[in-house]
């Protein structure tokens, strides 16, 4: 009795914290909720200070997103670049620091790309997707690696993990979706629990698209009268990929588990490019490889003392190749390596009292060879380490505060020191209404691109450096009809020795240099709200709104000095609801709208009207139902199937967000699937 | 019913047409008064915008207004889908108009001299030009067949037509280029093959078009250019580490001067070459007669970046391209050193052109594209053959001369007056044109009215007096249609009985012949001389006799008073007929002249001699 006392109590914990846990506490919860036979201690002291912003599970699957990149448009203080279509590049910039500054980690283990410090969200499929979350600054639980205190945002990908009811012994998925520019996206998934322990994941997908869709460029005269309208098909933006994993989870005892993570991730794509004058169609490929295993152990000693390794070795290998006979041809390999080791420790003092220490190393290379010119392949190393150190206390539930130190080292570089503090007031227990605030140091390393880039790297680069200072005050209200989360957060960031190309003082050769100086300051504010109707109908809805004033303070005698930093947008925002009918069983049926709007920005450094950009918005709708059938007449477990229809920017609006590559207008994509 | 939740929808609503986007606008350009120290004439500067960016800007400077306008070229043609394209890397004027090379664009960009334009050529990653006689020559990094050795090359196009006549390959990124007599030099840069740099000229033979020599310079030569005394000058960058950058000065092929200067940028104006050295930022100066370093007082060292020079006869323009991701600068100054002016250009102001006219901008975005008239505006010759209806249609009257019977043709058929002028016998002609040009677009583009029928109950046989039509394009810039002219290839060109080059002479004196109807002269009585001598093709007569009536075999398509002016098509011409003396096809992409003469030398006994009407011409892409 106890035990499920326990058990509701964690439940409530957690949900009373918003989705607060790391994945490791989710694991071992999902262990003991369904497992274990032994008694569950809640530890406040292991929640985040500061909550993440989070989405997960149903209301991921609601979405009108087919990658990670999609899904997190609707964070605030997020921006995506997107190239456009299912294969274009896509990543983000965390509250306009710059797409480097912001760290994705996948099942805890941060995805690397020492060679351009790029993580492209859009190959990251939602299908197999727990869980998204972002946390700026870092992740405020101090018990973690010491490579997570450094980034100034983060991104937590969390794979769906095997979930057994009494009895069950497997579950297969299987998912088929098809859409606009001949999108064929099967997806399979099986998970098998070997022993009580012990249980095994597996995933694959294949995503093709023709990338053939229609765009337009109409450009009026100011008296309104129209300059010209035309209308093409983006070309060369095939994309034909196949992602497989493979988990192995086995929990023991009541502290303990271990994981292993395999992942391969093989794609061959066009790169659509700028679409200029005269020029309709480029000719470029890309062939990727992205293979990694990752190990993570964790376990609990005297009750007092946690332990965590992670390991993980990726080999990945991307090969371009430009077809483009009016270019001159090129042909290039890149192969890079990382292995990575961390030991994070964590010692409960007192009751209100934590302290962690941590120390992380990564081994990563980059081979570069020139297939056409024949030359021997450029070899490049890095060796980086990694200290934190970071301690954290309660007041009671007045306050909560902590505090870390990372001193990071790559290669030779003088070793730097960065600190981070996070503090959480609630002033009254009886209202949920906390104050939060942090202020945090990070580096952002220069990449392999930075220092090498053919003729134009910099070996004696600097690293990047973000400030940030924040405060939010956050709200939650649940009552029996309805729930409500608010937040609005006010922050300055100043990056400082931002690295930039410049050319060098020789004709028109680039080269990088740590010139760049922007300061940052922005308000995000996001609410959501659930509202339960009679007749088992809930209305949710999440609204996001980021203000943003980022401006190049490098030098006050360049003709952009204050001007607003490139492609970043002063207003922005998202608005999702969505009308579900749930049954008792589990059955539900809704329909979901969103809303993303990007206010105008400029492409490049100056603010002009020649390198004005129009803001964009799209309307999607999605409709979705999933309902259960006995599987047979003997044998009385639900068979789940699951339907999706989305339409995709519902006006059709024609629409870049960068400038010169083109958007797809309406489209749609449906989904059916079954898992059992 | 929950209240909270209405005023959400309504917010939620509202949102929807909060901060709505708008047309995307082309801006007209911007004109900055910056100085009132005026010269003559005006001043082109190309900037390159940023690969991918599609910037490529063309900006221009009034310079006897002192007004420097941004994105003229975006003004003048604001029609050009994704504007002047994609890193401009070379403009020039030659004759009566403006080429500008757009690298990433692959095109050479062909305008008239106010930048308004008339065509383009498609030259894959072209860089630089040079010209002689009614040739172009452009360089480009690659050839138009892929080849393993990355080998740039060089094309040939003809400026009438527009189009490559001839390619030869030549070395490693193939940079500027310049002519001596009948010799082509071209850098070849190797600048794409790092530490492999090349280090020759290539020096072509105009006539037979191939490489005949290769020439070593220095490392990695980006610029050449010839100076009065015929001698080239060589700017070869180094490889920028232990190769340094120099100036060769050859006389042909041989090295008479080996200068060891940085040099980015390079403009000879008389007997000085000015040379901007981009290690120390100075504006130096070199005699092209014996070489040696001249002072000079221009002082450029605080720019970030000087680019593009060009040196005339009053004045040095020099540009400062900044960071490259932003806005430049252009100076302009006196050869005393002083300053004159500065004005804020495009992304990397890189190319500068003078040009000698100053044009004003057009007040209003609405006076670029004039409302242009379907139907023509203007008779520029009539010169019709000894013919029935001559001195008829239109009336002679005493005193009348050439103009004054242009302006009566104009009367009587121009701006759809719906009149008739006749052609008289083989080989009259007259030639008119529209007030703009016309455009040679998918299908046919004019249509030019006659007095043709069918006899009744037959569309093979009825009244076909054919004209051939001629058309020429205004590529001297005159105005008038003293230009090349080219042939409508019409149905019957390569029928064996089609005389070509065909050439009659009429004289007053062999005006006697007068049928009953028309017993008036027939010779064209304002015409001072007395013989007129036409020359052209003739088709073979068509005419039968069907049921006592004189007829001819209605032609197929391409002439003119042949089918009835309501069969659209069959009294329409598309310009993509064009053909040259030779019989080969033309690509005019424009055409601002139509001739049409009568084509045929035949007399029947009911209607008297055989000859062409014209009762008007439109252009089919107008509809005002």
């Amino acid at each position: 009795m106890t035990k499920r006392i326990y058990c509701i109590l964690f439940i409530a914990l957690c949900a009373g914290s918003a989705f607060a846990l790391s994945d490791a506490e989710l694991d071992s919860l999902y262990n003991q909720f369904q497992i274990s036979e032994v008694e569950v201690t809640a530890r406040a002291l292991t929640k985040d200070v500061i909550v993440p912003q989070t989405l997960k599970g149903a209301e991921l699957q609601r979405l009108n997103a087919l990658s990670v990149a999609d899904a997190l448009r609707y964070f605030s203080g997020v921006q995506l670049k997107d190239y456009g279509g299912v294969g274009g590049i896509k990543t983000i910039n965390v509250r306009s620091m710059g797409s480097q500054h912001t760290a994705v980690y996948y099942n805890g283990v941060q995805l690397g790309n020492a060679q351009n410090g790029q993580v492209d969200l859009g190959r990251f499929s939602l299908d197999n997707m727990e869980e998204i979350q972002l946390y700026n600054g870092q992740k405020s639980d101090i018990f973690q690696s010491a490579r997570e205190f450094g980034a100034a945002g983060n991104v937590y990908l969390t794979t769906r993990k095997p979930y057994f009811k009494a009895g069950e012994r497997a579950h297969v998925r299987a998912q088929m979706r098809f859409g606009s520019f001949a999108l064929a996206n099967p997806n399979v998934g099986v998970d098998v629990k070997l022993t009580d322990g012990l249980s095994l994941t597996m995933d694959a997908e294949y995503v093709y698209s023709d990338g053939k869709y229609p765009f337009r460029y109409r450009r009026v005269l100011p008296n309104g009268e129209t300059a010209y309208d035309t209308t093409a098909i983006r070309q060369n933006g095939d994309v034909n990929a196949v992602r497989t994993e493979l988990g192995l989870h086995h929990y023991y005892r009541t502290t303990g588990f271990w994981r292993v993570h395999a992942y391969n991730y093989w794609s061959e794509r066009g790169v659509p490019g700028a679409i200029v004058n005269n020029v309709w169609r480029n000719g470029e490929r890309l062939w990727d490889r992205n293979t990694f295993v990752q190990v993570q152990w964790q376990d609990e000693w005297f009750d007092r003392w946690s332990t965590r390794v992670l390991a993980k070795y990726a080999n990945d290998y991307t090969h371009y190749l430009n077809y483009d006979e009016r270019l001159l041809p090129s042909n290039n390999e890149y192969l890079q390596q990382e292995a990575y080791l961390s030991f994070a420790n964590k010692v409960q003092v007192f009751n209100w009292w934590d302290v962690s220490l941590a120390y992380d190393y990564q081994y990563n290379t980059l081979a570069r060879e020139n297939l056409l010119l024949q030359a021997a392949p450029e070899h490049f190393y890095r060796h980086s380490h990694w200290l934190s150190a970071a301690t954290a206390f309660n007041i009671k539930e007045y306050l909560r505060m902590q505090a870390s130190v990372l001193m990071t080292a790559v290669d030779d570089n003088t070793p730097r020191v960065t600190p981070g503090m996070f503090v959480s007031l609630r002033p009254y227990p009886a209202i949920d209404l906390s104050i939060n605030a942090f202020y945090k140091q990070s580096y952002r390393y220069p990449t392999f691109n930075d220092l090498y880039y053919t003729d134009l790297g910099n070996a004696n680069l600097r690293p990047e450096l973000a400030r940030q200072h924040s405060v939010e005050i956050a709200y939650r209200k649940a009552e029996k009809t309805y729930e409500i989360n608010a937040s609005a957060s006010y922050y300055y960031n100043r990056v400082t020795d931002k690295i930039i190309a410049y050319p060098k003082g020789q004709q028109f050769r680039w080269t990088m240099l740590n010139l760049g100086t922007v300061k940052i300051n922005g308000v995000d504010a996001k609410a959501d709200a659930s509202v339960y109707l009679p007749l088992r109908f809930v209305l949710r809805t999440r609204l996001n709104y980021t203000f943003q004033k980022a401006i190049d303070v490098t030098n006050e005698n360049d003709t952009y000095y204050g001007h607003q930093i490139p492609y970043i947008p002063k207003h922005s925002g998202s608005v999702v609801v969505s009308l579900d009918w749930e049954s008792k069983r589990g059955d539900h049926y809704g329909l979901n709208y969103s809303f993303i709007y990007v206010g105008e920005r400029y492409c490049q450094q100056e603010n002009t009207i020649y390198n004005y950009v129009q803001p964009w918005y799209t309307h999607d709708l999605s409709l979705y139902g999933e309902w259960g059938v006995p599987a047979s007449k003997k044998n009385d477990r639900l068979v789940w199937l699951k339907a999706n229809l989305e339409i995709n920017n519902l006006l059709g609006q024609d629409y870049e967000v960068i400038q010169n590559y083109p958007m797809p207008k309406q489209n749609v994509r449906c989904t059916l699937a079954c898992r059992y | 019913m929950y209240p909270r939740l209405q005023i959400l929808i309504f917010v939620l609503c509202s949102m929807l047409f909060w901060g709505c986007r708008g047309d995307e606008i082309i801006y007209p350009t911007l004109g900055t008064h910056v100085t009132d120290d005026v010269r003559q004439g005006g001043l082109y500067v190309l900037c390159e915008g940023n690969m991918g960016s599609n910037k490529a800007r063309l900006d221009y400077m009034n310079l006897e207004s002192g007004t420097y306008y941004s994105n003229w070229y975006g003004s003048q043609n604001p029609k050009q889908v994704k504007e002047l394209g994609d890193v401009g890397n070379d403009i020039q004027q030659y004759g009566n108009r403006l080429y500008a090379v757009i690298n990433c664009s692959h095109k050479v960009e062909v305008m008239d001299l106010k930048s308004r334009h008339i065509g383009q050529i498609d030259i894959p990653n072209c860089r630089y030009m040079a010209f002689k006689d009614d040739k172009m020559y452009v360089s480009a990094y690659v050839g138009s067949v892929a080849n393993p050795e990355l080998l740039g090359a060089v094309y040939e196009v003809d400026t009438a037509s527009l189009t490559i006549t001839r390619e030869v390959k030549v070395g490693h990124q193939p940079d500027e280029l310049c002519i001596v007599d009948d010799q082509l030099f071209v850098c070849n840069s190797g600048g794409y093959l790092t530490n492999q740099y090349d280090s020759t000229l290539s020096v072509i033979d105009l006539a037979t078009f191939t490489e005949i020599q290769k020439v070593t310079v220095g490392l990695n030569p980006t610029r050449v250019r010839v100076d009065n005394q015929k001698h080239l000058w060589v700017c070869c960058q180094g490889n920028y580490a232990d190769a340094k950058p120099i100036v060769q000065i050859l006389d042909h092929t041989t090295v008479l001067k080996r200068i060891y200067v940085p040099c980015s940028n390079i403009s000879i104006q008389g007997t000085t070459a000015y040379i901007i050295d981009n290690e120390f930022n100075t504006l130096r100066a070199f005699s092209t007669i014996d070489f040696t370093e001249q002072s000079i007082t221009i002082d450029i060292t605080n720019y970030e970046h000087p680019y593009g020079l060009l040196a005339t006869a009053d004045a040095l323009y020099i540009t400062d391209a900044k960071n490259y991701v932003s806005s430049g600068v252009l100076h302009c100054y006196s050869y005393d050193g002083r300053e004159r002016w500065s004005a804020i250009t495009g992304d990397i102001p890189g190319h500068l052109c003078r040009v000698t006219q100053a044009y004003e901008l057009y007040s209003d975005t609405s006076e670029i594209t004039p409302q242009q008239s379907q139907y023509i505006s203007k008779v520029y010759e009539y010169v019709p053959a000894t013919g029935q209806f001559v001195n008829e249609l239109p009336k002679y009257e005493t005193g009348d001369d050439e103009a004054s019977m242009c302006r009566k043709c104009e009367q009587a058929i121009a701006n759809n007056a719906g009149g008739l002028v006749s052609l008289g016998g083989w080989g009259g002609y007259i030639t008119f044109g529209f007030d703009h040009s016309v455009e040679n677009k998918e299908g046919r583009d004019i249509q030019i009215l006659g007095n043709a029928f069918y006899m009744s109950g037959s569309t093979e046989y009825g009244s076909s007096e054919p004209g051939i039509v001629l058309v020429s394009r205004d590529e001297n810039g005159n105005g008038l249609p003293d230009d090349k002219w080219y042939e409508l290839k019409g149905c019957l060109y390569d029928d064996p009985q089609t005389k070509h080059n065909v050439s009659i002479t009429y004289t007053r004196a062999g005006d006697t012949i007068h049928n009953p109807f028309h017993q008036h002269l027939y010779y064209p009585q304002w015409i001072k001389a007395n013989e007129l001598t036409f020359s052209g093709s003739m088709l073979p007569s068509q005419s039968v006799t069907i049921n006592g009536q004189n007829v001819q075999r209605i032609l197929d398509y391409g002439y003119v008073d042949n089918k009835p002016n309501n069969d659209i098509e069959g009294t329409s011409f598309d310009i993509s007929w064009a053909v040259d003396t030779d019989g080969k096809p033309v690509n005019l992409p424009i055409v601002d002249f139509v001739r049409v003469y009568n084509a045929v030398q035949s007399t029947t006994e009911q209607t008297g001699e055989i000859s062409t009407e014209i009762a008007g011409a439109k252009d089919l892409h107008k509809n005002n």
